[in-house]
């Protein structure tokens, strides 16, 4: 049996790259399943799917712990999770980056054969948008030989066509075809050392009473009310606002509609983005009446 | 001390009173009802200190009832049947959220066929909501009950909520000699309550936070022990009771005649007063039978049970209700309690929807058990005063 495990963000569509991996593998004649890690989502945050392939009927519904191939949809992930966990000696990794396999740092210890493409140009190009999954599936076949490109691209046509209308379904192709074309394959082989993760872990009578929750220390973390101020959900966005402030009327349907409160409205009624913890969703964008805010890609920077 | 000759509904009330509650959340409900107009008359006459406050639905009254025991104030209310049902959702989240609001249950058939008269599948199927749940014979043990209801509740090692049930009618709707304690002889027994989570804007607390499954077994885990806990709080309020009081209930259960019984029955609520009378009368005629009267279906006693019928040859449990499984959800309780200790068990079903239970019947009961005693094969569930043969 082989397991793959998906890292990406919330709307780069690990879930259907999950889904498309094991339609296309079903087609090719395997057993396959794939799910996503059930929790809470939002877009932008970081998010795991799962895949598994094999020849017989697969009894198991645990999540992947010990991968065979893991899929790094975003490379900023790097920092935040720990997307190499667990692979199995002799596992491999794909994953989406402006650089080649031997430039790529996951970790001390980490020595995997690697593909690596720049999928969110692929993505824009071809889709005009950065929703990676399907060039991260061409990615994919180029490295792993298991699921072959031909059962890829089919599924990618049939699921996405059937979701988002037959010419989405080609273009997803494409993108699979062009970073097919474009994947680098190589060795990584790591040396740093990312910070370990520490998560408040309680045995049962340590929790408080309830689970009400004061604001409190523990083990480095703190929890209780007003601590998702830790989450810099900023670090979570590909695109940011660039604002026009001679173009802006101050109707505040943006400062009224931004789901973070990241807009912070100023004593003359302009408006400030907290960058921070704007994360790039662009609705403040699309409610602006007069176009005085347009999202641009995160390198080409936004407001200060 | 005053003896006052009033109704079980009426008992709860003036022990709701006594405890001092300070919020009643409210929607009437046959039988239930006189509980609540009873605070809100004593309330509207200066006599108790508290809001009442009528709510929309029963869901309501319990959502209400969440809020303000969150908010630290003793927190009373009252409910039946569909009432409880229309509650379930928010059972689910005051014994999680570790709140200990007491409310009274006067027991009633549920849903179709649809009737006012008493049976237990209001609130026994709700036993694993996380509540404490004790079930009483008198509208004595309704007051007292009520009174130590806060007491267990709120007690440090417990914060949980509890059902203080009473059989509809057969105690709701009537009138008993009740002795009214002082109020200083409760305030003495009950502290006033100090509660471990507050909502309290100035010093913020999370409460029922989104509890993912990294989380929520340990959490689980602690509202089981905090059931388990119970146990000891239940002992320990009784004690203290009865030496303030001279009222003794017996914590979890209460064994009557068991001292050289060979058979005996176990049940829940006003059945327990009828099992005397016939337990009395089959003594008379030198028959060694018992009686457990089981007060507390959570905690459920189960080692203490077992302790108590090791000498027994055959115990029947007498249910109010059916679990559609070919027996009573007391039935698969106490069988379960009693696993491998070799004693026989039966199950007695009766009382359902309110009717009545007679002497006779409970002795229809004994007769079976005292049956099975003898090593004779019997029915391992029986409906009493069914009409027809059983299949």
């Amino acid at each position: 049996m082989y397991e793959i495990r998906f890292h990406g963000r919330g709307g780069q569509g690990a879930v259907m790259a999950a889904q498309t991996l094991a339609d296309a593998a079903v087609r090719s004649g395997f057993q396959a399943q794939a799910f996503p890690y059930f929790g809470a989502e939002r877009r932008g945050a970081p998010v795991e799917a799962y895949a598994r392939i094999d020849t017989s009927r697969i009894r198991t519904k645990s999540q992947v712990y010990r991968p065979h191939l893991v899929v790094i949809m975003d490379a900023s992930l790097v920092e935040l999770v720990d997307p190499t966990a667990g692979l199995r000696p002799g596992g491999k990794v794909v994953m989406n980056t402006t650089h080649r396999p031997e430039e790529v740092d996951l970790g001390a210890g980490v020595d995997a054969e690697c593909g690596t493409v720049d999928a969110s140009s692929i993505a824009l190009e071809a889709l005009k948008m950065p929703v990676v999954n399907t060039a991260m599936l061409g990615a994919i076949a180029r490295v792993w030989d298991v699921v072959p490109m031909g059962a890829i691209v089919e599924a990618i046509e049939d699921r996405f066509g059937s979701k988002l209308g037959h010419r989405a379904g080609i273009l997803n192709a494409e993108a699979a075809r062009m970073a097919y074309d474009a994947t680098a394959v190589g060795r990584t082989i790591g040396h740093r050392e990312f910070a370990k993760e520490r998560r408040w872990m309680p045995v049962w009578d340590e929790i408080p009473i309830s689970v009400s929750l004061k604001k409190t220390v523990h083990d480095e973390e703190e929890v209780g009310p007003a601590t998702t101020w830790q989450h810099r959900t900023g670090r979570w966005k590909w695109s940011t606002p660039l604002y026009k402030k001679e173009r802006c009327i101050k109707c505040l349907r943006c400062w009224w509609s931004c789901p973070d409160a990241a807009i912070v409205r100023q004593d003359d009624d302009y408006m400030r983005w907290d960058l921070e913890y704007c994360k790039g969703c662009g609705i403040c964008a699309e409610v602006c009446p007069v176009d005085a805010i347009r999202m641009v890609p995160e390198e080409e920077g936004g407001n200060p | 001390m005053a003896v006052k000759t009033i109704t079980g509904d009426q008992a709860v009330a003036y022990g709701a009173m006594l405890a001092r509650a300070e919020v009643v959340p409210g929607f009437p409900i046959t039988p239930q009802t006189i509980i609540i107009e009873q605070i809100s008359e004593f309330i509207n006459d200066g006599l108790m200190d508290a809001d009442f406050i009528p709510a929309e639905s029963e869901h309501s009254v319990m959502s209400v009832a969440i809020g303000a025991s969150a908010g630290g104030v003793r927190t009373f209310t009252a409910t039946s049947s569909q009432g409880l049902a229309l509650m379930y959702e928010m059972l689910f989240a005051a014994a999680p959220i570790r709140l200990p609001v007491v409310m009274a249950v006067a027991n009633r058939s549920l849903g179709a066929a649809s009737g006012i008269w008493t049976e237990h599948n209001d609130s026994v199927p709700v036993r694993e909501s996380g509540w404490l749940q004790v079930y009483v014979e008198s509208n004595q043990e309704a007051l007292d009950m009520t009174i130590q209801a806060f007491r267990i509740a709120e007690d440090r090692r417990v914060m949980l909520p509890i059902m203080v049930c009473l059989d509809g009618f057969i105690l709701s709707h009537v009138v008993e000699g009740v002795d009214i304690p002082e109020q200083a002889v409760v305030d003495r027994f009950l502290p006033k309550f100090s509660p471990v989570n507050v909502l309290d804007p100035r010093d913020p607390v999370m409460m029922n936070p989104v509890t993912p499954p990294e989380f929520a077994t340990e959490m689980r885990y602690q509202q089981d022990r905090a059931v388990e806990a119970a146990r000891v709080a239940i002992a320990e309020a009784d004690e203290e009771f009865a030496a303030l009081t001279g009222r003794r209930y017996g914590g979890l259960f209460e064994s009557y005649r068991m001292d050289d019984a060979e058979y005996a029955l176990a049940g829940l609520g006003t059945w327990a007063g009828i099992a005397r009378e016939a337990v009395d009368q089959l003594r008379s005629e030198g028959k060694k039978a018992g009686l457990i009267k089981l007060r507390y279906m959570r905690p459920f006693p189960g080692q203490e049970l077992r302790q108590a019928t090791l000498n027994l040859k055959s115990l029947g449990t007498f249910d109010r209700s059916a679990a559609f499984n070919g027996y009573g959800p007391l039935f698969t309780e106490v069988r379960n309690a009693l696993y491998g200790s070799g004693i026989m068990v039966t199950d007695h079903i009766a009382g359902i929807g309110g009717r009545d239970i007679t002497v006779e019947t409970v002795r229809d009961m004994y007769d079976i058990v005292e049956r099975s005693a003898r090593g004779e094969q019997v029915r391992d569930c029986t409906w009493h005063t069914l009409r027809g043969e059983m299949q």
